[in-house]
Protein backbone atom coordinates (compact mmCIF):
# COMPACT_ATOMS: atom_id res chain seq x y z
CA UNK A 1 0.00 0.00 0.00
CA UNK A 2 2.40 2.83 -1.38
CA UNK A 3 1.37 6.32 0.01
CA UNK A 4 -0.23 4.92 3.56
CA UNK A 5 1.39 6.57 6.76
CA UNK A 6 0.36 4.35 8.75
CA UNK A 7 -0.65 0.60 8.25
CA UNK A 8 -2.12 -2.54 10.25
CA UNK A 9 0.27 -5.18 10.17
CA UNK A 10 -0.75 -9.00 10.29
CA UNK A 11 1.24 -9.10 13.95
CA UNK A 12 -1.09 -6.42 15.30
CA UNK A 13 1.46 -3.67 15.17
CA UNK A 14 0.62 -0.75 13.55
CA UNK A 15 3.54 0.91 11.10
CA UNK A 16 4.72 4.47 11.28
CA UNK A 17 5.94 5.22 7.47
CA UNK A 18 6.96 8.92 8.39
CA UNK A 19 9.27 10.15 7.45
CA UNK A 20 11.45 13.58 9.64
CA UNK A 21 8.83 16.40 8.19
CA UNK A 22 6.02 14.40 9.42
CA UNK A 23 7.11 13.10 12.96
CA UNK A 24 7.88 16.67 13.30
CA UNK A 25 4.24 18.16 12.97
CA UNK A 26 3.31 15.14 14.97
CA UNK A 27 5.88 16.08 17.77
CA UNK A 28 4.66 19.56 17.70
CA UNK A 29 1.10 18.43 18.11
CA UNK A 30 1.58 16.11 21.05
CA UNK A 31 4.06 18.72 22.48
CA UNK A 32 0.83 21.42 22.74
CA UNK A 33 -1.28 19.21 24.14
CA UNK A 34 0.70 18.29 27.09
CA UNK A 35 1.96 21.81 27.50
CA UNK A 36 -1.81 22.54 27.64
CA UNK A 37 -3.10 20.41 30.02
CA UNK A 38 -0.51 21.64 32.16
CA UNK A 39 -0.20 25.56 31.34
CA UNK A 40 -3.61 27.24 32.10
CA UNK A 41 -2.31 30.00 30.59
CA UNK A 42 -1.89 27.96 27.18
CA UNK A 43 -4.04 28.94 24.57
CA UNK A 44 -5.45 25.04 24.10
CA UNK A 45 -6.06 24.89 27.92
CA UNK A 46 -9.88 25.98 27.56
CA UNK A 47 -10.62 23.88 24.25
CA UNK A 48 -9.49 20.63 26.55
CA UNK A 49 -11.52 21.73 29.43
CA UNK A 50 -14.62 21.84 27.98
CA UNK A 51 -18.02 21.68 30.28
CA UNK A 52 -19.01 18.02 30.47
CA UNK A 53 -22.56 18.89 31.51
CA UNK A 54 -23.29 22.48 30.73
CA UNK A 55 -26.41 22.30 33.00
CA UNK A 56 -24.17 23.09 35.99
CA UNK A 57 -21.92 25.84 36.70
CA UNK A 58 -19.12 23.38 37.92
CA UNK A 59 -18.44 19.78 36.57
CA UNK A 60 -18.24 16.80 38.93
CA UNK A 61 -14.17 17.44 39.69
CA UNK A 62 -13.85 13.45 39.74
CA UNK A 63 -14.88 13.37 36.10
CA UNK A 64 -12.34 16.29 35.27
CA UNK A 65 -9.47 15.03 36.81
CA UNK A 66 -10.58 11.77 35.02
CA UNK A 67 -10.20 13.88 31.41
CA UNK A 68 -6.71 15.40 32.34
CA UNK A 69 -5.60 12.78 33.50
CA UNK A 70 -6.29 10.62 30.43
CA UNK A 71 -5.32 13.00 27.95
CA UNK A 72 -1.83 13.63 29.71
CA UNK A 73 -1.09 9.95 30.13
CA UNK A 74 -1.97 9.60 26.13
CA UNK A 75 0.22 12.76 24.98
CA UNK A 76 3.03 11.63 27.06
CA UNK A 77 2.96 7.90 25.64
CA UNK A 78 2.35 9.32 22.47
CA UNK A 79 5.46 11.71 22.75
CA UNK A 80 7.98 8.69 24.17
CA UNK A 81 6.78 6.47 21.10
CA UNK A 82 7.22 9.20 18.66
CA UNK A 83 10.86 7.88 17.17
CA UNK A 84 8.98 4.40 16.86
CA UNK A 85 8.39 2.31 13.87
CA UNK A 86 6.21 0.24 15.20
CA UNK A 87 3.00 1.37 17.61
CA UNK A 88 1.01 -1.51 19.39
CA UNK A 89 -2.75 -1.15 19.39
CA UNK A 90 -2.82 1.16 22.77
CA UNK A 91 0.03 3.78 21.77
CA UNK A 92 -1.74 4.17 18.33
CA UNK A 93 -4.78 4.59 20.00
CA UNK A 94 -3.24 7.17 22.14
CA UNK A 95 -1.37 9.00 18.99
CA UNK A 96 -5.19 9.11 17.62
CA UNK A 97 -6.57 10.18 20.27
CA UNK A 98 -3.78 13.07 20.78
CA UNK A 99 -3.73 13.96 17.43
CA UNK A 100 -7.73 14.35 17.26
CA UNK A 101 -7.53 16.62 20.32
CA UNK A 102 -4.75 18.75 18.96
CA UNK A 103 -6.85 19.02 15.69
CA UNK A 104 -9.77 20.38 17.80
CA UNK A 105 -8.00 22.70 19.79
CA UNK A 106 -6.19 23.91 17.00
CA UNK A 107 -9.59 24.80 15.29
CA UNK A 108 -11.32 25.88 18.89
CA UNK A 109 -8.75 28.70 19.35
CA UNK A 110 -9.25 29.88 15.67
CA UNK A 111 -13.03 30.31 16.31
CA UNK A 112 -13.13 27.54 13.15
CA UNK A 113 -17.01 26.41 14.08
CA UNK A 114 -18.24 25.88 10.80
CA UNK A 115 -17.42 24.98 7.30
CA UNK A 116 -17.02 28.64 5.98
CA UNK A 117 -14.47 29.40 8.71
CA UNK A 118 -12.91 26.42 7.72
CA UNK A 119 -12.80 27.73 4.27
CA UNK A 120 -11.76 31.05 4.81
CA UNK A 121 -9.26 30.82 7.44
CA UNK A 122 -5.38 31.47 6.64
CA UNK A 123 -3.80 29.52 4.06
CA UNK A 124 -1.09 28.12 6.33
CA UNK A 125 -3.34 27.31 9.38
CA UNK A 126 -5.62 25.49 6.57
CA UNK A 127 -2.63 23.59 5.50
CA UNK A 128 -2.27 22.86 8.95
CA UNK A 129 -5.14 21.15 9.40
CA UNK A 130 -5.53 19.37 6.15
CA UNK A 131 -2.13 17.98 7.23
CA UNK A 132 -3.47 16.63 10.75
CA UNK A 133 -7.04 15.44 9.07
CA UNK A 134 -4.38 13.51 6.10
CA UNK A 135 -2.36 11.65 9.69
CA UNK A 136 -5.58 10.56 11.12
CA UNK A 137 -7.77 9.28 8.47
CA UNK A 138 -4.95 7.44 7.58
CA UNK A 139 -4.05 6.00 11.21
CA UNK A 140 -8.32 5.83 11.74
CA UNK A 141 -8.31 3.27 8.58
CA UNK A 142 -6.27 1.02 10.98
CA UNK A 143 -8.80 0.52 13.53
CA UNK B 1 -41.76 -30.90 51.91
CA UNK B 2 -45.10 -30.10 53.95
CA UNK B 3 -43.94 -26.56 55.40
CA UNK B 4 -42.05 -25.74 51.64
CA UNK B 5 -45.28 -25.57 50.47
CA UNK B 6 -46.67 -23.53 53.50
CA UNK B 7 -44.21 -21.26 53.19
CA UNK B 8 -44.72 -21.27 49.15
CA UNK B 9 -48.56 -20.67 49.61
CA UNK B 10 -47.94 -18.02 52.15
CA UNK B 11 -45.79 -15.88 50.50
CA UNK B 12 -48.14 -15.83 47.20
CA UNK B 13 -51.09 -14.75 49.21
CA UNK B 14 -48.90 -12.01 50.62
CA UNK B 15 -47.99 -11.29 46.93
CA UNK B 16 -51.53 -11.11 46.22
CA UNK B 17 -52.44 -9.01 49.20
CA UNK B 18 -49.91 -6.45 48.84
CA UNK B 19 -50.63 -6.24 44.99
CA UNK B 20 -54.66 -5.53 45.79
CA UNK B 21 -54.21 -3.10 48.97
CA UNK B 22 -51.18 -1.11 48.34
CA UNK B 23 -51.27 2.22 45.74
CA UNK B 24 -47.50 1.89 43.88
CA UNK B 25 -46.32 4.86 42.93
CA UNK B 26 -44.04 4.21 39.63
CA UNK B 27 -41.31 7.03 39.05
CA UNK B 28 -39.34 6.60 36.09
CA UNK B 29 -36.13 7.62 36.57
CA UNK B 30 -35.27 10.05 33.17
CA UNK B 31 -32.20 9.16 31.67
CA UNK B 32 -29.26 10.76 30.51
CA UNK B 33 -28.05 11.10 26.85
CA UNK B 34 -24.44 11.36 25.39
CA UNK B 35 -24.59 14.03 23.22
CA UNK B 36 -21.58 14.07 19.97
CA UNK B 37 -21.57 17.61 18.66
CA UNK B 38 -20.58 17.99 15.12
CA UNK B 39 -17.93 20.54 14.03
CA UNK B 40 -15.96 21.06 10.96
CA UNK B 41 -12.53 19.50 11.28
CA UNK B 42 -12.72 16.09 12.49
CA UNK B 43 -12.76 13.04 9.89
CA UNK B 44 -15.60 11.20 9.39
CA UNK B 45 -13.47 7.75 9.89
CA UNK B 46 -12.54 9.12 13.43
CA UNK B 47 -16.00 9.75 14.43
CA UNK B 48 -17.03 6.44 13.35
CA UNK B 49 -13.73 4.64 14.74
CA UNK B 50 -14.06 6.35 18.38
CA UNK B 51 -17.68 4.95 18.52
CA UNK B 52 -16.64 1.23 17.57
CA UNK B 53 -13.83 1.72 20.34
CA UNK B 54 -15.72 3.52 23.32
CA UNK B 55 -19.06 1.60 23.06
CA UNK B 56 -18.58 -1.36 20.53
CA UNK B 57 -21.40 -0.60 18.76
CA UNK B 58 -21.56 -1.97 14.74
CA UNK B 59 -20.03 -0.35 12.05
CA UNK B 60 -23.57 0.04 10.72
CA UNK B 61 -25.16 1.78 14.12
CA UNK B 62 -21.78 3.92 14.12
CA UNK B 63 -21.63 5.48 10.73
CA UNK B 64 -25.56 5.93 11.29
CA UNK B 65 -24.66 7.82 14.34
CA UNK B 66 -21.77 9.29 12.84
CA UNK B 67 -23.80 10.75 9.92
CA UNK B 68 -26.48 11.79 12.37
CA UNK B 69 -23.97 14.34 13.74
CA UNK B 70 -22.83 15.41 10.39
CA UNK B 71 -26.22 16.39 9.43
CA UNK B 72 -28.28 17.45 12.43
CA UNK B 73 -25.36 18.69 14.51
CA UNK B 74 -25.44 16.76 16.94
CA UNK B 75 -26.46 12.73 18.02
CA UNK B 76 -27.44 10.59 21.16
CA UNK B 77 -24.99 8.47 21.14
CA UNK B 78 -26.27 6.83 24.43
CA UNK B 79 -28.56 6.85 27.14
CA UNK B 80 -28.89 5.74 30.62
CA UNK B 81 -27.60 6.43 34.30
CA UNK B 82 -25.85 9.92 35.39
CA UNK B 83 -22.49 8.34 36.34
CA UNK B 84 -22.36 6.26 33.22
CA UNK B 85 -23.33 8.75 30.87
CA UNK B 86 -20.46 10.93 32.44
CA UNK B 87 -18.08 8.71 31.93
CA UNK B 88 -18.75 8.28 28.35
CA UNK B 89 -18.47 11.71 27.98
CA UNK B 90 -14.76 11.81 29.29
CA UNK B 91 -13.80 8.81 27.39
CA UNK B 92 -15.09 10.72 23.93
CA UNK B 93 -13.60 14.38 25.25
CA UNK B 94 -10.28 12.32 25.59
CA UNK B 95 -10.51 11.05 22.32
CA UNK B 96 -10.70 14.64 20.88
CA UNK B 97 -14.88 14.56 20.04
CA UNK B 98 -16.74 17.57 21.23
CA UNK B 99 -19.47 15.85 23.53
CA UNK B 100 -21.71 16.60 26.66
CA UNK B 101 -24.33 14.87 28.90
CA UNK B 102 -27.95 16.43 29.26
CA UNK B 103 -30.98 14.65 31.04
CA UNK B 104 -33.40 13.60 28.61
CA UNK B 105 -36.72 15.67 28.15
Amino acid sequence: MPGKLFVRRRDGRVEVRLNDAGRTVIREAFAHVVAAERDPDHDWHLSLNAPINPSKDDDDPLSALARQNEIATNAELSIMTLKEQFLNDAEAWAWLSTLQVALRSIAVVNGILSDEKLESCEHELLEEIRTIQQLLFDLAACF
Amino acid sequence: MTSLKRLRSSSIESDVQRDVDTNVVVVTKRPWNVIVWNDPVTPMTVVVVVFKRIFGYSNNKCTHLMLTVHHEGRAVVWSGERERAESYCVKLQVAGLQSTVEQDA
